[in-house]
């Protein structure tokens, strides 16, 4: 699946000035969110805050937890129960719901997960990075599992995306992170807050509802007798490549006829996209190919494209994660370089020019 | 003789110029607890105000080693560092655990109690400011009934604050006190007592915030007096169990004169949601802890 670039003109319907992380917050909203459980950290504060006072309109539940170790576990808990649910963080909070990832993954529930990554390790810092890339695409907790990554570039697609997360995440019974950082979550653009299409509503014939007159169902992780866990591994395996075949989504930007191809996502994308836009003005034939699922990544899409350019640059607000898989999908014969910038750095349109430059050669 | 700011000590260990909000409590408590330790501590803090308050090194506020720990890892981190200590043979540093509300009764509770129960030497300081202030004022476990917060938008906390001292206590460590900015040289004792036990010793601090609290920053220290006249918040200390009444909580209950927590309240405009059913509500919580720690005190006087 190819997907359709959703800003706001791109859309039909009466745009509104919202904030990335309210758009994301709304875009929950809309697809039937029905319990949120969060913790204080920014740059996702507004999260919470907004849907402290949101979410009890709709009939729904705000739950602000003791940690994020709480909040994680009582998504899982509301998650069995077949509701749609939801929680958000950053950094810290996201490495400390790790072991509650793990247990989502391994009992193959649903729920969406906003990581609005801010800058590491340790305690790190409060402005934006990619630097989470690895946590969120390897699965990040213990154990052979993936979680659904999307990456939103705007604030459109904070919503639209988020939107998206909850099908996804009912369809695969998985979790689904949105992977954004501190400048989508931040910055105000024009939204238009509906939803683009009707929700998926799946009978949940799994979900804990009370065993009135059928037999107990369960939910559980735990497989002691013989190989059993195996098993079930091979079972989640067997997901995984359904999703890697269903799910991707990608934006390509003026690929065509291009020479040399940026790879980018979330907000290093968009930096690119001007700088490919600079590129262009000095006749040079460079576009940009923007994979907006990183779980599962556009694979084919990405050969494809680049088996007709001479080389490519990996951009990431980090010092080399992406770019490792993209060298691993197109093999060793495909020149592939990178530009990073770690810990709060954002790349600049003219650096990443500079870059273009000395690798087109 | 109960030391006062005339007979405090001259050396310094706050610098010039830090990045707290206008009016914040938590320098004067720093400054306070500082000059008490003489310096000779190692400070463990999670993510909150103070850290803010600190700054990083090279360019800190503070002339003590501050390191950062995980938000629920405080008081392990700090247990680690005097495990530390004791093989090294240095018993001349406090290590001081300093966290806020959040940090210490919400997502830091599971590493306290730990540490008090092993009874690690360790000196727990809960700033409580009474909410989530350095991520702009969430809901904590000790943001008291009615008030306002970001994430309690509509009609303000419907729960009371947990009594955090009482399940400190419950662990029966060698001493508990509770301090306010607005009583310096209190504070500045108890800190003194407090560094000269080893084991885990443990202190809640009133932290008056004009930006969560809503107050204006020149009524940081009349704020934090407020509190403790109209006994919403109470100083005490609590040595091997012995639990007594200490400064202005003393003489409010020689004299019997508290104020109004009405008085105290009106002045924060996040209270502003406040109807008089809840305030009759805090109104009766208070005076309900008030009488058991006159009775305690009086009992085990």
């Amino acid at each position: 699946m190819n997907a359709t670039a959703t800003t706001a003109e791109k859309r039909t319907g009466t745009p509104t000035l919202m904030q990335g992380n309210i758009a994301l917050a709304e875009g929950a909203v809309q697809a039937g969110l029905r319990c949120y459980f969060g913790y204080p950290i920014t740059p996702q504060n507004q999260i919470p805050e907004y849907l402290s006072a949101r979410l009890p309109e709709t009939g729904g539940v705000f739950v602000q937890a003791e940690s994020e170790l709480a909040s994680i576990n009582m998504v899982l808990g509301a998650a069995a129960t077949g509701a749609r649910v939801m929680t958000s963080s950053s950094g810290p909070g996201i490495s400390l719901m790790q072991e509650g990832i793990s247990f989502l993954a391994g009992d193959q529930l649903p729920c969406v997960i906003a990581n609005i990554m801010r800058s590491g390790p340790g305690l790190g810092g409060i402005k934006p990075t990619q630097g989470d890339y690895y946590q969120a695409t390897r699965g990040g907790g213990h154990g052979d599992y993936h979680t659904l990554v999307l990456a939103p570039a705007n604030a459109q697609e904070m919503f639209d995306l988020t939107y998206k997360a909850f099908d996804l995440a009912d369809t695969y019974r998985n979790p689904v992170l949105i992977l954004a950082d501190a400048i989508l979550g931040q910055m105000k653009e024009p939204v238009i807050p509906e939803p683009p299409y009707p929700r998926l509503e799946l009978d949940k014939d799994w979900a804990l509802t009370g065993a009135n007159n059928r037999p107990a169902r369960n939910i559980r992780s735990m497989y002691l007798e013989g190989d059993d866990q195996e098993q079930h591994n091979y079972v989640l395996q067997e997901k995984y490549d359904r999703v890697r075949q269903e799910v991707p989504m990608w934006e390509q930007m003026d690929t065509d006829d291009a020479d040399f191809v940026v790879v980018a996502f979330g907000t290093s994308a968009r930096i690119a996209s001007s700088a490919v836009r600079l590129a262009r003005a000095e006749g040079l034939r460079v576009g940009l190919f923007r994979p907006i699922t990183l779980f599962p990544l556009p694979e084919e899409a990405l050969r494809e494209m680049a088996a007709k350019v001479n080389g490519l640059l990996v951009v990431e607000m980090n010092l080399g994660q992406m770019v490792h898989d993209v060298r691993a999908i197109l093999g060793p014969d495909k020149p592939v370089s990178f530009h990073g910038r770690p810990g709060g750095g954002v790349p600049t349109v003219r650096e990443i020019l500079e870059k273009i430059k000395e690798n087109m050669v | 003789m109960a030391t006062n700011t005339l007979n405090l000590p001259e050396q310094e260990y706050m610098l010039p110029g830090n990045r707290a909000c206008a009016g914040c409590s938590v320098g004067i408590v720093f400054r306070h607890m500082s000059k008490a330790l003489d310096g000779k501590a190692i400070f463990v803090v999670p993510a909150s105000c103070f850290t803010v308050l600190c700054g990083m090194y090279p360019t800190a506020s503070v002339q003590v080693p501050v390191m950062n720990s995980v938000f629920p890892g405080t008081a392990a981190c700090a247990s680690g560092i005097a495990a530390s200590l004791k093989k090294q043979g240095r018993d001349d540093l406090t290590v001081v655990a300093m966290a806020g509300d959040g940090g210490t009764a919400d997502i830091g509770m599971q590493g306290l109690s730990g540490a008090a129960e092993r009874n690690a030497n360790v000196f727990f300081v809960c700033y409580d400011n009474e909410a989530y202030m350095n991520t702009g004022t969430q809901r904590s476990s000790l943001t008291p009934l009615g008030a306002k917060t970001t994430t309690t938008p509509a009609k303000g906390k419907m729960q009371f604050a947990k009594d955090l001292p009482a399940i400190v206590e419950a662990h029966d460590i060698p001493y508990i006190a509770t301090a306010s900015p607005g009583y310096p040289g209190d504070l500045y004792d108890k800190v003194c007592t407090a560094r000269g036990i080893s084991g885990t010793r443990f202190m809640h601090i009133n932290a008056p915030c004009p930006p969560g609290w809503q107050f204006p920053t020149a009524e940081t220290v009349a704020m934090a007096q407020l509190a403790v006249e109209t006994g919403a918040f109470i100083l005490f200390e609590i040595m091997d169990g012995k639990f007594q009444l200490t400064g202005k909580s003393l003489a409010l209950a020689d004299k019997d004169n508290r104020q109004p927590v009405r008085k105290f309240i009106e002045l924060q405009s996040r209270f502003g949601v406040l109807d008089e059913e809840t305030l009759a509500r805090l109104q009766e919580r208070v005076d309900e802890r008030w009488r058991k720690a006159v009775a305690r005190h009086r009992a085990e006087e």
